[in-house]
């Protein structure tokens, strides 16, 4: 990748700005924030390992932070490091400019907990102990998630299969018009 | 309205923080700092600004004096020239004093008809008017505004069909940051997952019901209502009653004295304590949703203090003018010994209740709230646990708020000035709660949907106005006028200056105005305004036809896409 600590090469710069959705003074503030993330001995490491990526203060405190670097990672050994150009695209998902395809296509995959490409029953129940806190206290009975999920995937499994794919979590994200706004993370 | 813009980076970070609900109090109180402020330029326009221009070029032979008898045209308002410092800060808090005969209240009008070259301005007849447009153009400002929020609640349907889905899949706020707020975004997702899922398993209980457990359900709800009912007469029975016992002793000396004149107030605020929390325990065992519920209370609470106020009018309105048929009243007609301008009387105790209100909102903040956040915040005994942080808890807010506005509505025809001083009173309120909220309360946990929640709101505040609607419609059709001061000086009832300055029109607007009155006229009106009403009524109708034709065809839609992509 070749890029210093200091400095990214305009060429670099150029191709990023084309390749994602993020404007010029993003993709540098993001070069500079990830160069922090780098401590002094991995100047040569390129990939940023997941719990140094976590304590970005707008990662750190969001339920779907370890789906999130786990869905934007390229490692082949699946441990979430992110390298600058997976940050890049993390980043041009999550930005203002992102479509709507795009944003409910990478929120489907942080949803699918399994990676087994649909949400079931299990993933959905993950999905709502993120949304509603990880302690006891603050999860929901198991009655109460019963009838919750019955009742998700009798509104949006439009095939009855039992899990939600793709097209029906993009029918049901169509409907909603904050999703746009609320799946933002700016630096 | 051009209001959209005031306070609305504030709102928002209510919004995100706190929850619709808090802000949808906050919106509310918007809403009313903008309403007052335009009612004082209507009053300011037609009655103060005139008023101040007549006194200042003082022409005498502008007023006419009243034709009553001597003694009840006696009125000395008492300007000392020297008084104890403190006597200011007395009256500033009671309206007597140097407010008495001021701006302020209606005493200090004149009933001036002023006539100079072609310009015509009788000002009883503009203080009159303005006072009932004053009213119609708050009912016009609170319909307009309930009728934009039923409109979204129409569109949106509380409850439709999706929500589940669209919470889950789209709730999450991925710019909310800290640990803070999404410790409380989380907690609000949860109590609304909760609440609606509640009243989904009531809604089929209450389908799967016999007949024999429904009934016995409605009798107990109908038995448990009876009994708040009585709570609520009870209640009013012992203020009547303190109010009565305390004019009694009147005159009585020392602390004792004081004890008895603000007995009835004492016995109104225990009141307001007691009432409403036997209600909650009752409410406990109506088992309604938890929605429902929440509105019941706020419609007991309402009840019972608006005719806490109403019961206080009443009270001043018979000493005033003496039911019980005294020897005071004969000359004057009505009290005039110990009420010389029972008017100015009347519009001192709104001000006041006015003012007591807002110091008693701003000592709670300070010796209350900002306390306990310390208290629970530096101690971790066992029994800051249990107290815990404030909770901003909406609907005694906005009673409190719906309380004030009602204050003010009474009294503006005897205090013209009374909303301007709301306006300032509720922005400065605005800012008080919004401090007190960021720093000493943590979120609700029970929230709920702002939109019906506005409605409520708008529907409490139209019980308000009616309460002063009714004092105002009595004020101008029964009372007498005080003879020795105040724009209506020389007339029998406030309300015949109207009859007065129309027989002084000229011949053909009286034969015009005569005509509009006549059956030839109304008759047709009355049946043209039928036909509009059944032409609105086909509209709405029409158009809820088709908001549900159009989700029953997005329902369609789905599921014959579901066909499409089955059989691909």
């Amino acid at each position: 990748m070749g890029t210093t600590a200091s400095q990214l090469r305009k060429d670099l710069l150029s191709e990023y700005q084309e390749l994602t959705f993020l404007t010029k003074q993003e993709i540098l503030l993001a070069h500079k924030r990830f160069s922090e993330l780098l401590s002094k001995e991995d100047r040569n490491l390129t990939r940023v390992p997941m719990e140094k990526v976590l304590s970005l203060t707008e990662l750190k405190s969001n339920p779907f932070r370890k789906r999130i670097c786990h869905v934007f990672s390229t490692s082949d050994m699946k441990d979430g490091s992110l390298t600058f150009e997976d940050f890049l695209d993390l980043l041009s998902a999550f930005s203002d400019s992102a479509t709507l395809e795009i944003k409910s296509h990478y929120a489907f995959r942080i949803f699918d907990f399994d990676d087994d490409g649909t949400l079931d029953g299990g993933d959905l129940e993950k999905l709502v102990n993120c949304l509603t806190g990880e302690t006891d206290d603050t999860r929901l009975t198991p009655e109460e998630m019963r009838q919750l999920i019955s009742n998700i995937l009798e509104e949006s499994d439009i095939d009855k299969d039992g899990t939600v794919n793709l097209s029906e979590f993009q029918h049901v994200i169509s409907r909603s018009p904050d999703f746009v706004s609320s799946f933002k993370i700016v630096l | 309205m051009s209001y959209i813009a005031l306070w609305r980076k504030a709102l928002h970070k209510i919004g995100g923080h706190f929850g619709g609900g808090v802000q949808s109090y906050f919106m509310f109180l918007r809403f009313l700092v903008v309403l007052n402020f335009l009612s004082f330029l209507l009053i300011a326009g037609f009655i103060f600004i005139p008023s101040i221009v007549f006194r200042s070029t003082s022409n005498s032979n502008m007023t006419v004096d009243s034709t009553g008898p001597e003694a009840c045209r006696v009125y000395d308002p008492n300007l000392q020239g020297l008084v104890v410092f403190y006597q200011y800060f007395l009256d500033l808090l009671s309206g007597t004093g140097f407010m008495e005969y001021s701006y302020m209240f209606y005493g200090y009008y004149n009933n001036t008809v002023a006539e100079s070259s072609g310009f015509h301005y009788n000002l009883p007849l503009a203080y009159l008017l303005t006072s009932v447009f004053y009213f119609a153009f708050c009912l016009i400002c609170i319909i307009a505004r309930m009728g934009s929020a039923l409109r979204i609640a129409v569109a949106t349907g509380s409850g439709a069909a999706g929500s589940y889905s669209k919470m889950v899949f789209t709730g999450w706020d991925y710019g909310c940051q800290g640990y803070r707020a999404t410790k409380l975004k989380q907690k609000s997702i949860h109590y609304q997952l909760q609440v609606d899922l509640e009243e989904e398993r009531l809604q089929k209980k209450a389908l799967s019901l016999t007949l024999g457990q429904t009934v016995g359900l409605c009798s107990l709800r109908i038995f448990l209502m009876l009994v708040s009912l009585a709570l609520i007469g009870g209640a009013f029975f012992g203020i009547f009653q303190a109010t009565v016992f305390s004019q009694a002793k009147v005159g009585a000396e020392g602390i004792l004295g004081l004890f008895w004149v603000y007995l009835p107030s004492i016995v109104i605020t225990n009141r307001n304590f007691v009432v409403p929390f036997m209600c909650d325990q009752i409410a406990l065992f109506e088992r309604y949703s938890p929605s429902t519920t929440i509105i019941m209370a706020l419609f007991r609470s309402v009840f019972l203090r608006m005719i806490s106020l109403g019961v206080l009018l009443f009270t001043l309105w018979s000493q005033i003018t003496c039911f019980k048929e005294s020897k005071d009243c004969q000359l004057c007609q009505y009290n005039n010994k110990e009420y010389p301008l029972g008017e100015t009387r009347v519009g001192q105790e709104m001000y006041k209740l006015a003012l007591f209100d807002f110091l008693i909102t701003i000592a709670m903040l300070i010796l209350v709230e900002f306390p306990r956040r310390l208290f629970v915040d530096h101690c971790s005994c066992a029994l800051t646990r249990w107290v815990g942080r404030q909770e901003f808890l909406v609907p005694p807010n906005v009673l409190g708020l719906v309380y004030g506005q009602t204050v003010v509505w009474t009294g503006a025809l005897f205090c013209p000035l009374l909303p301007l001083i709301n306006t300032l009173k509720f922005f400065i309120l605005f800012y008080c709660k919004k401090v007190t909220l960021f720093s000493n309360c943590r979120p609700a946990v029970k929230t709920f949907r702002s939109t019906t929640s506005t409605i409520f709101f708008l529907v409490v505040l139209l019980f308000g106005w009616g309460l002063a609607l009714v004092a105002m419609i009595y004020s101008l059709a029964q009372i007498h006028p005080s003879m020795s001061c105040g724009p209506f000086r020389s007339l029998t009832m406030m309300w015949s200056i109207v009859p007065k300055t129309f027989y002084t029109l000229s011949l053909t607007t009286q034969d015009f105005i005569f005509y509009m009155g006549s059956q030839a006229f109304s008759i047709p009106l009355f049946i043209f305004s039928c036909v509009v009403l059944c032409y609105v009524a086909a509209l709405a109708a029409v158009y809820g036809k088709s908001v549900d034709l159009l989700k029953a065809q997005l329902k369609l839609v789905s599921d014959g896409w579901g066909e499409k992509s089955y059989m691909t």
